[in-house]
């Protein structure tokens, strides 16, 4: 796994003040609010294109971007990172149409260093896997992928088009701040996973504009771990243990899908059973207040199954997993406490309570898809795994399984957000004293 | 056992093309024209150069991955027999790999006689989704074997053997069923000409279906499959169409369904028993060292005493083939009446299929699953003389 040192040695990293408060009013209005945003972020992105043009022959010419163009870019991204934040509610005021110094969801990024000419030269082209996953992850406007699907929609009129766009619009941002949206109405302030999980997307989002836009030579990097400084990572009945190692023969790699082929055949069977399962667990759940141990094992062990299933074919796990779902028996496991009692009106709107759950799940799974595929051809070329890849894989993994594990009746805790795979060490961070930061109505 | 093989072969083997039936030699330079024979004979070598290339590959691939390929035994978490579905999955995709390059330049050289149409996008597609259905089926095989080793130990091979039998019966009998591709003939000529025939023949429950391939070939084909009900006769469309004219058209169907009346599908799967028991046997006495069947280290070894046995087997399961087709011929001469359009075929297949019509002994031995077009339109002779 990646470490708290290596994230703030990054050239470009995020700050996150932000104190979890929101005003239900601005944030009811969030959108609507925001028109003026898209608008001069777009107007500023178009600059910034711009000038990451000058900024390519810059490093052609001379190695090294100069510092005014470098600034200006900065400043963009900031700028970007800022209104991103605001709209997918991971901080509370206005950005106004300039940089705030002090906004609660931040980037730094370093000054500029020399460049290789040949890693410029090919910027746009090595860019491509990043931008894909930033798309996937949707934080931000940076790079420009928040866009791409609505303009497609609408170009084609499909209707079926548009929902699909829609629903790619944003990624994993979206998703989360969709559900983050009727948590606030609700209770006044954002809810710390996915709070955690929208800065997370945000500040790979400014990497990857500092990345394409030639303000660094440093990939950027997905790892998790970047996410500790600002996340926590609460108890919670279904947690991943990641204990494999980085190598990937690339043999078995080239054939991941096909050797898959036995084993989805095994789920496809396994799953019939385990409806029927959910079922009558559901029904003595609500009746004894707790899922029987034998289908409590049966249904973790399906839960578990598939999870090994899954990261070995999107590369997260090295080794063929086994049929059985064994506890132990995978390099990226599952550990799922023991039956609990649960709460009877829990289990009760169990299915209604699951969705938001499910639809955060489905888009990390288009995160995991979109690893899987990298992953693959980053695997195939050098027999390894990027541990960055393959630690947010896992937590896209874990909160599948934690949704999973929900709506199968494993807990009754609700799965939680973070892409955090370890508890953090407790770095106490300052947050925002009150009116320092303006709310919409200060701004206005 | 290999007496009750030997009365099992002896039972299978007699045929109804009558055994003093002497066929005459033909020349087919003047039969099929020196240039056709040529221009076919130029095409196929590339076919046989790369048959025994890729065979030579194919031994010394699985050579190596039975020395080797007990390593890839720690790329698996799963417990014995799904680490011997890991392991044989990996030794087909590493002869698929193998037998690619193979694979393209065949391809690549049907293309270029004009005797492929298709793309080289399509080919690769069509060569995934076959390499995945291998896979499933080694899966299946492995989990059968692997299953009764570890319960019988060394007695695996005979309930081994029935339970393969079973599997190619139960798919010899389901295959039809699972087919979406092909639509009912509707020619009012051949469609009486069938009724006529399956009468005569008395399997008048087989229903004749047509296969449009012509969007990618030129080649002419067709086929019976299925077992009771599932019976049916394949066309390909590019039979219905020229140089193939009704007459020949109607040889053809009455070809495949004496394939049915002959009862060559089950017997088929007889003379598979016949392969399959001592196959079994063999493949449990060569992996003991190994630790048997039932172990994952064996099973690099067993691909390649599979291939082994098959290759060394492939001329006598070749010769049983051509029997039946020569039976099959045979039948179809009785029924039709008509040995001109039996040659007329012959000479279609030629045509259309770039065929040799006469290949080398060797060819013939080892991949000949039917008789030569020489030899076919030598019966077609031999039944009007004797008429």
């Amino acid at each position: 796994m990646g470490s708290v040192e290596s994230a703030q040695q990054r050239p470009v990293r995020l700050v996150v003040r932000d104190d979890l408060e929101r005003s239900r009013l601005t944030v009811f209005f969030r959108l609507v609010l925001a028109i003026p945003l898209f608008l001069w972020v777009v107007l500023r992105g178009i600059a910034a294109f711009v000038v990451g043009f000058v900024n390519w022959l810059a490093v052609l010419i001379q190695a090294e971007v100069p510092d005014s163009l470098h600034d200006f870019v900065a400043s963009y991204i900031r700028y970007s990172t800022q209104v991103g934040a605001y709209v997918f509610l991971a901080a509370n005021p206005y950005p106004w149409f300039r940089v705030q110094q002090d906004y609660p969801v931040d980037v730094e990024i370093d000054p500029p260093v020399r460049q290789g000419r040949w890693g410029g030269f090919f910027r746009l082209l090595l860019a491509i896997p990043t931008l894909l996953l930033a798309t996937v992850l949707g934080g931000g406007f940076a790079t420009g992928s928040s866009g791409q699907g609505s303009a497609t929609a609408s170009s084609s009129g499909d209707q079926e088009a548009f929902w699909l766009n829609a629903s790619s619009v944003g990624g994993v941002a979206a998703a989360a701040a969709f559900l983050a949206w009727f948590a606030i109405i609700a209770r006044g302030n954002a809810p710390r996973g996915l709070r955690d999980l929208i800065a997370f997307t945000l500040g790979y989002a400014a990497q990857a504009g500092a990345y394409l836009f030639l303000l660094t030579p440093r990939y950027p990097t997905s790892d998790p771990a970047l996410a500790e400084p600002y996340s926590e990572l609460p108890e919670h009945p279904v947690r991943i243990v990641v204990n494999d190692d980085l190598e990937r023969p690339r043999l078995t790699v080239l054939f991941r899908l096909f050797l898959a082929i036995p084993h989805f055949i095994w789920l496809a069977l396994w799953s019939i059973a385990a409806f029927f399962a959910v079922i009558v667990g559901w029904v003595l759940a609500l009746v004894l207040g707790r899922l029987p141990d034998p289908l409590h094992r049966f249904l973790a062990a399906f839960v578990r199954y598939a999870t090994h299933l899954f990261a070995f074919v999107y590369v997260i796990g090295r080794r063929f997993p086994g049929f059985t779902g064994r506890a132990g028996s995978y390099g990226v496991d599952l550990e799922i406490d023991p039956p609990t009692r649960q709460i009877r009106w829990k289990t009760l709107f169990r299915f209604f309570l699951s969705i938001p759950a499910l639809i955060l799940a489905s888009a990390l799974g288009g995160v995991a898809l979109v690893i899987a595929l990298l992953a693959w051809w980053y695997a195939l070329v050098t027999g390894r795994m990027p541990d960055g890849m393959r630690d947010l894989g896992a937590a896209c993994l874990r909160y599948s399984a934690q949704t999973y594990g929900y709506f199968m009746l494993l807990t009754d805790r609700y799965p939680y957000g973070t892409p955090i795979l370890r508890a953090p060490a407790r770095v106490e961070v300052e947050p925002v004293p009150p009116g320092t930061a303006p709310l919409l109505g200060d701004a206005f | 056992m290999f007496a009750a093989l030997a009365v099992g072969a002896f039972l299978l083997y007699p045929t109804a093309v009558p055994d003093d039936l002497a066929l005459p030699a033909i020349d087919v330079d003047a039969v099929f024209g020196a240039g056709s024979v040529a221009e076919a004979k130029r095409y196929e070598r590339v076919f046989y150069v790369l048959w025994v290339l890729a065979q030579v590959a194919l031994l010394l691939t699985l050579w190596l991955y039975a020395r080797r390929g007990v390593a890839f035994v720690r790329e698996s978490s799963a417990g014995p027999i799904g680490t011997g579905m890991l392991l044989g999955m990996l030794g087909l995709g590493i002869v698929w790999l193998v037998h690619l390059p193979f694979r393209f330049v065949a391809h690549w050289w049907a293309r270029r006689n004009e005797q492929s149409e298709l793309g080289y996008l399509d080919w690769l597609f069509e060569d995934w989704a076959i390499l995945g259905a291998q896979f499933l089926s080694i899966c299946i095989a492995l989990l059968v074997v692997m299953g009764l080793a570890r319960r019988l130990g060394d007695w695996w091979w005979l309930p081994g053997a029935v339970v393969f039998v079973s599997i190619a019966a139960l798919f010899t009998f389901v295959a039809p069923y699972l087919d979406f591709t092909t639509d009912p003939l509707d020619d009012p000529a051949l469609l009486a000409a069938a009724d006529e025939y399956r009468a005569e023949v008395g399997v008048g429950d087989v229903t004749i279906r047509v296969e449009e391939v012509s969007v990618d070939t030129d080649q002419a084909n067709a086929y019976a499959y299925g077992l009771g009900p599932s019976r049916r006769v394949v066309l390909w469309d590019t039979i219905l169409l020229p140089p193939f004219d009704e007459d020949e058209q109607k040889v053809v169907l009455a070809h495949e369904l004496a394939h049915h009346s002959q009862r060559h599908l089950p017997e088929g799967l007889a003379w598979f028993a016949l392969f399959a028991i001592p196959g079994a046997w063999i493949l449990m006495r060569t992996t003991r060292g190994r630790g048997g069947m039932g172990a994952p280290a064996a099973i690099p070894l067993a691909l390649l005493v599979v291939a082994v046995f098959q290759l060394a087997t492939a001329p006598l399961a070749n010769h049983v083939s051509r029997r039946m087709e020569a039976e099959a011929d045979w039948k179809a001469l009785q029924v039709t009446d008509d040995p001109a359009a039996l040659e007329g075929v012959m000479l279609g297949f030629s045509e259309t299929g770039l065929g040799d019509p006469d290949p080398p002994g060797w060819v013939q031995l080892m991949v000949g699953t039917h008789p030569t077009l020489a030899d076919r339109i030598a019966m077609a002779r031999a039944y009007a003389s004797d008429k």
